[in-house]
């Protein structure tokens, strides 16, 4: 495990050096935050919508926010850099597992994103005047499910990346991929909003595990056996895309080429 | 079992073929073409313990491939490969810890911390103790002058500083093999001298070597065994020495005349090899095939028309060999001739 946790602290440390680059994307992070608050608020000044009064949506927005601000600060791009510029040789002459690695490293941003997250909300609550808070038992089934979104999102960031051993591009394949995990995940509009041919895919995809079961649970909507079972489906999904990573990998290997030295 | 063993090691590369221009871009999105392209063909190698082989070829020859293949990045078409017992793209974690690699155009620093960090997380990666990890450093630091390099960051080192530091994060566990792909690549005169003698010492210590290069100095400075690939294929593979006597055929002397003479003169008296006036009117150089004569032939040659004031016999340069390679001239082996003998040896410097 040691050399797993050198990993975190070293990808932690290489964040922290760059410290205008990280202000910057959380400055632009907060402006995207503060201007879906504005929207809707003024959406539902009218009444509620899809089963969202003002409170609800306000904890939904920080939800669907603070999900996607997980992963980002380690950012799928350094992963990629790394097979497309063919430092992934370097990395297989090392004796660790290569995605627990990248996992590793994808962890070692969460330090600031926990910090980032916990500015955004007590904003809100400064600001806005309080949050919705669940009681226990939703509180501890939205903290299980917001774990899991950590290496729910690096399982689905690493095989993303993977494509970049046969496109030998990232840039295609990231927009793809940033469009239906936003669309499909429910942070951009709560799924219960989605037309039915929209919601149909994104109840099979595994991207609402990583917005619509977190907020699920804290806004109470799931309770009981149903909570349960999201977050069941969750775990399932962490398991199957990280094994299913494990498969593309060793493909990727055989595909792999590595030019110029 | 040798250290390394590998038979009949193949790696395939598909490559896009595209019609030249945009036209061509298009039509390969419709009717996608590809050509095989065969990187390494069927390499055997065999390297024991302690050996230090240079691995040389032109550019594409099929090297870094050979060196991927053998660290366990890429895995083989066909053919086999075994390195101290584990087959590397396998058991790339249990082969892992049995090699040391460098590229020299790659770092394998943490680019955004200081060399300190990247060597505390190889120290945690290969489990070495305390005491191990410091001895190393000191060991480590003798050689390679470590200890100001530690606290810098590694993208403010110079390219001589980051090789100093890429060296000692591929040699910090001790491994019992070592690939060094260009080791040398743009570093100056003393920089190199000072990996050179590194990679001596290290030789001393018994550790194998393993170095591709384009820089004949690193070869002749470091290892005594030789392996020259072009296209893929082997075409030589001995000691060092033996190369020069088989490929190094052709012999330079320079001759300072005790008066001006014309070639033509000189030419006639040494038919079968080549005669070339120098700078100054009493300076020729006579270029020789030294199986088919012997430096004393042509001093004998030459002292029939001329006194000869003072001469100087070029030591036959693994860079002619090597650069013939380049040129894709030496494609068959020749076999040594009976010109050469002791008598000639002896007489290389005159």
């Amino acid at each position: 495990m040691r050399p797993y946790w050198g990993l975190l602290r070293m990808s932690t440390r290489r964040i922290l050096t760059y410290r205008l680059n990280s202000l910057i994307l959380w400055i632009g992070g907060a402006t995207f935050l503060a201007g879906s608050l504005a929207v809707w608020h003024a959406l539902l000044s009218q009444g509620e919508i899809g089963g969202y009064d003002w409170d609800q949506m306000k904890a939904y927005l920080l939800i669907g926010w603070a999900t996607g601000a997980i992963g980002s600060a380690y950012g799928d791009w350094w992963m990629a850099g790394r097979i497309l510029e063919g430092h992934v040789a370097t990395d297989l002459t090392k004796p660790l597992d290569y995605q627990w690695a990248r996992f590793s490293e994808h962890m070692g941003g969460l330090a600031t994103e926990f910090i980032a997250i916990t500015i955004a909300a007590t904003a809100i609550v400064t600001f806005t005047g309080g949050l919705v808070v669940p009681g226990p038992a939703q509180a501890l089934l939205f903290a299980a499910s917001f774990l899991l979104v950590a290496p729910l999102k690096f399982a689905i960031a690493y095989i993303t990346t993977m494509a970049c051993f046969w496109t030998q591009n990232f840039m295609g394949v990231s927009w793809a991929k940033d469009a239906i995990v936003t669309l499909f995940s429910g942070a951009l509009i709560p799924l219960a909003l989605l037309p039915a041919w929209l919601a149909g895919p994104a109840a099979v995809l595994p991207f609402a595990s990583i917005t619509a079961t977190p907020a699920a649970l804290y806004l109470g909507q799931a309770t009981g056996w149903e909570a349960l079972r999201l977050l069941a489906v969750q775990a399932a999904w962490v398991l199957v895309l990280w094994w299913g990573a494990r498969l593309v990998f060793r493909r990727a290997l055989r595909a792999l080429t590595v030019h110029g030295g | 079992m040798s250290l390394v063993e590998a038979q009949g090691l193949t790696k395939i590369f598909r490559r896009p073929e595209k019609d030249p221009g945009l036209r061509g871009s298009l039509k390969h999105l419709v009717q996608r073409r590809f050509k095989e392209f065969r990187a390494v063909d069927g390499i055997d190698l065999s390297i024991e313990a302690g050996e230090s082989v240079a691995y040389v070829g032109p550019n594409g020859a099929g090297k870094s491939t050979t060196i991927k293949l053998l660290t366990g990045i890429l895995v083989p078409t066909s053919g086999t490969v075994r390195v101290a017992g584990a087959e590397p793209h396998t058991d790339r974690m249990v082969n892992a810890r049995n090699i040391g690699v460098l590229f020299g155009q790659r770092t394998q620093l943490w680019w955004d911390l200081p060399v300190r960090e990247s060597l505390a997380l190889l120290r945690d990666m290969y489990d070495l103790s305390p005491a191990f990890y410091k001895q190393r450093l000191e060991r480590l630091d003798d050689v390679l002058g470590l200890a100001d390099l530690l606290p810098v960051v590694a993208r403010k080192l110079s390219l001589g500083q980051r090789m100093r530091a890429d060296l000692a994060a591929a040699l910090l566990h001790q491994p019992k093999i070592v690939y060094l792909d260009e080791p040398t690549i743009g570093l100056d005169i003393s920089v190199k001298d000072r990996v050179r003698q590194f990679l001596r010492e290290l030789r001393q210590d018994g550790t194998t070597l393993m170095l591709t290069t384009h820089d004949l100095g690193d070869i002749e400075d470091v290892c005594e065994r030789i392996v020259i690939i072009d296209e893929g294929r082997k075409i030589f593979d001995g000691p060092l020495a033996q190369m020069k006597d088989r490929f190094a055929r052709v012999r330079r002397m320079r001759l300072q005349l005790a008066e001006p003479t014309p070639v033509e003169k000189l030419a006639e008296r040494l038919p079968d090899v080549e005669v070339v006036a120098g700078d100054a009117p009493t300076e020729v150089t006579v270029t020789f095939d030294r199986f088919t004569h012997t430096a004393g032939q042509i001093i004998a040659g030459v002292l029939d028309v001329v006194e000869v004031g003072e001469l100087h016999l070029d030591e036959p340069a693994i860079e002619d060999v090597v650069r013939k390679v380049y040129a894709g001239e030496l494609l068959r082996i020749p076999e040594p001739g009976p010109a050469r003998d002791a008598a000639e040896r002896s007489g290389e410097r005159a």
